[in-house]
């Protein structure tokens, strides 16, 4: 069963027309994860499934009941703000309650979820403290429990990480991916960071000016993008673009350099194409060349160490690339060497569809 | 090497305050001090005796059934004028809290009331309740469908309704101006949090907006409640305190014991009963709208 079904979502401000035409099913217990840079719409379709944007056409439905019209507190839903919008003169045990208590819950039953929650986020010291007495990460941590002191069939997170500096959120992360093994509910996550999105999702939805370029497992989106725009958004290091042509057994960079792509065949020779290389499938070159690599030499420009791996930058037919290597590959700007490339990993992609071959 | 500039005497800046501090003594705390003075006198126009008449005048106000009846009125109008318009306001407020096309203009037409001068408010208001030529008799009439003949400024079940009426109408503007400018500084999100954790109005307004607005509510609660209790010009305009002395309030009561009967003493006794209300009403108000902390 699925617990958000969203078919035909258009929503237009004036004549800016930011969601256009979503189509979307999420199963039930999945942690579905919108990301797309900022613009794409989708902070707007998070909102529209929670009630608080009015849906231009198309249908909303949640948990098999079709809430289009529906005010967001007859959806049975919880979302967690980027702001967090804590109430200010509320301490953090009543913050917890406003909904059970919005909701006529005993008071008894209260204090119970209250408890189990504080608990279950390690904020049981804190129920009496008033929010501008907390810090981000405790702030967080207490939106995050006045959302799962709810039985509600859809939590919603809208960038809920993007407030905090870079060690919190990764502690956050962890936080949330652990309260979903746990919960076992359904989730949708908006997130502009391609790594949140990676490590959190079961499926990804990746948006686009409005509509979804891709949607898929993390691992499938990144390794099998259908455009171009999928392969740069998602990795970091991006992936490096190389304008190339097709010949028969490969590619032939702009500077002539030749690379065959094994187990494909084109009969498009000629045809230009853009070859997407991650800067992970790069390697330094060892004593052998492994099947499906390419081998070719080239002089080090730019070394960035990032402590377990170094980003090295280097020209290549007739552009920079990124490579990601072991620590202790290269040591200075400036060295020639060879490295091996995964041809077997490369994606081809059409110019002007920029859609992947 | 230069010289370093000898530092200015440090107590020139006190010198400077002095004029301002002097013009100030002058004009507020010496005719506060003088009319202290005069109240335990003994002036009039009636008498050439000015001597020192002690308590005379403060015990004549507890005695001044004309006194306590106009308080009577101040409050009566201030009771039911200022939730209205802080209702009134508070309403009007939400309306306007959403964009809408043209929502600037319609803001600055409604606040035109409060723009003009009270006593010029009342005179129109005066002409237009007028009996036999004022268009509100002429409108009720339509809807009658026989002539009204309503005496707004003169019957007594009828004044003050329309007083009550013109003051509304002049100052709900300006708690809708006040409460729009504080409701737009309420966290949207936290609303919207409200909302989907299941919170209808009532709750949301009490636990979310209201705490968040309440400090500029009181302000406004505070300077319209003083406002009232002073009223003066808008009911000179309509009915100089009339029929009779129906509608004199507490202001129109000192003015006319002051510049009719020219009661100087026993007028300057009443103006500093009114301050003693005051500053004990404000006082306890400020505290009790926790305004001081």
């Amino acid at each position: 069963m699925s617990d958000l079904k969203i078919t035909n979502l258009h929503k237009h401000y004036g004549a800016f027309h930011a969601v256009k035409g979503i189509d979307l099913d999420v199963p039930s217990g999945e942690f579905t994860v919108l990301v797309g840079p900022s613009g794409c719409g989708k902070s707007t379709l998070l909102r529209t499934i929670a009630g608080l944007e009015e849906a231009s056409s198309g249908k909303v439905e949640i948990g098999g009941r079709d809430v289009t019209w529906a005010r967001p507190r007859d959806r049975d839903i919880a979302m967690v703000f980027q702001n967090y919008a804590l109430y200010p003169y509320l301490n953090v045990k009543e913050n917890i309650a406003f909904g059970l208590r919005a909701r006529k819950f005993a008071s008894a039953e209260v204090e119970k979820r209250v408890a189990r929650a504080a608990e279950m986020l390690g904020i049981g010291h804190l129920l009496q403290r008033f929010p501008r007495e907390l810090s981000g990460g405790q702030r967080q941590r207490v939106a995050i429990g006045r959302a799962i002191v709810r039985d509600a069939i859809l939590y919603l997170f809208d960038e809920p990480l993007s407030n905090l500096d870079a060690q919190l959120r990764d502690d956050m992360r962890v936080e949330i991916k652990r309260l979903h093994q746990e919960l076992g509910r359904t989730m949708i996550y908006v997130t502009h960071d391609q790594i949140e999105a990676m490590t959190l999702a079961d499926r990804i939805v990746l948006l686009r000016d409005g509509v979804i370029e891709q949607l898929g497992a993390p691992l499938d989106l990144f390794e099998r993008p259908s455009t171009r725009f999928v392969a740069g958004f998602l990795g970091s290091p991006k992936m490096n673009f190389l304008n190339a042509t097709l010949s028969p057994d490969g590619v032939t960079l702009a500077d002539g350099t030749k690379l065959s792509l094994p187990g494909r065949k084109t009969s498009k020779a000629g045809q230009a194409v853009i070859l997407g290389l991650r800067p992970q499938h790069i390697a330094m070159a060892g004593k052998t060349v492994a099947p499906g690599h390419e081998r070719v030499p080239v002089t080090i420009e730019l070394v960035q160490p990032t402590g377990s791996r170094v980003q090295v930058t280097m020209p290549l037919g007739g552009t920079s690339i990124v490579a990601e290597l072991a620590a202790h590959d290269v040591s200075r700007p400036g060295e020639k060497t060879h490295i091996d490339i995964d041809m077997t990993r490369a994606v081809i992609i059409d110019p002007t569809t920029e859609k992947v071959i | 090497m230069p010289a370093i500039a000898v530092h200015p005497d440090r107590n020139f800046k006190y010198w400077l305050l002095t004029p301002a501090i002097f013009l100030l003594l002058l004009v507020g705390l010496f005719p506060l001090i003088y009319s202290l003075i005069v109240s335990f006198m003994r002036i009039d126009m009636m008498d050439t005796d000015t001597s020192f008449a002690g308590l005379y005048n403060y015990a004549n106000l507890f005695k001044d059934s004309r006194l306590w009846w106009s308080l009577a009125h101040t409050l009566l109008i201030t009771a039911i004028a200022l939730p209205i318009e802080l209702l009134l306001g508070l309403a009007m407020a939400y309306l306007f809290l959403e964009k809408m096309p043209g929502r600037q203009i319609f803001i600055a037409l409604l606040v035109l009331p409060t723009i003009i001068s009270p006593i010029v408010a009342g005179a129109t208001w005066r002409l237009l309740f007028d009996n036999k030529y004022g268009p509100i008799n002429q409108i009720l009439g339509w809807f009658a469908g026989e002539r009204v003949n309503a005496l707004w400024t003169i019957n007594p079940t009828l004044v003050y309704p329309a007083i009550i009426f013109c003051e509304i109408w002049q100052w709900t503007p300006f708690m809708f101006l006040i409460l729009l400018a504080a409701l737009s500084n309420v966290d949207k999100s936290q609303t919207e949090a409200a909302e989907i954790d299941g919170a209808r109005f009532w709750r949301s307004f009490r636990y979310i907006v209201l705490p968040a607005i309440w400090p500029v509510m009181a302000i406004a609660i505070l300077i319209r409640g003083l406002d009232l209790f002073r009223i003066f010009d808008i009911i000179w305009a309509l009915t100089q305190g009339g029929p009779g002395t129906k509608t004199e309030t507490i202001s129109i009561y000192a003015y006319v014991q002051g510049f009719k009967q020219f009661e100087t003493s026993y007028t300057a006794a009443i103006a500093f009963l009114v301050i003693a209300i005051l500053t004990i009403v404000c006082t306890w108000a400020i505290r009790r709208m926790g305004l001081a902390k």
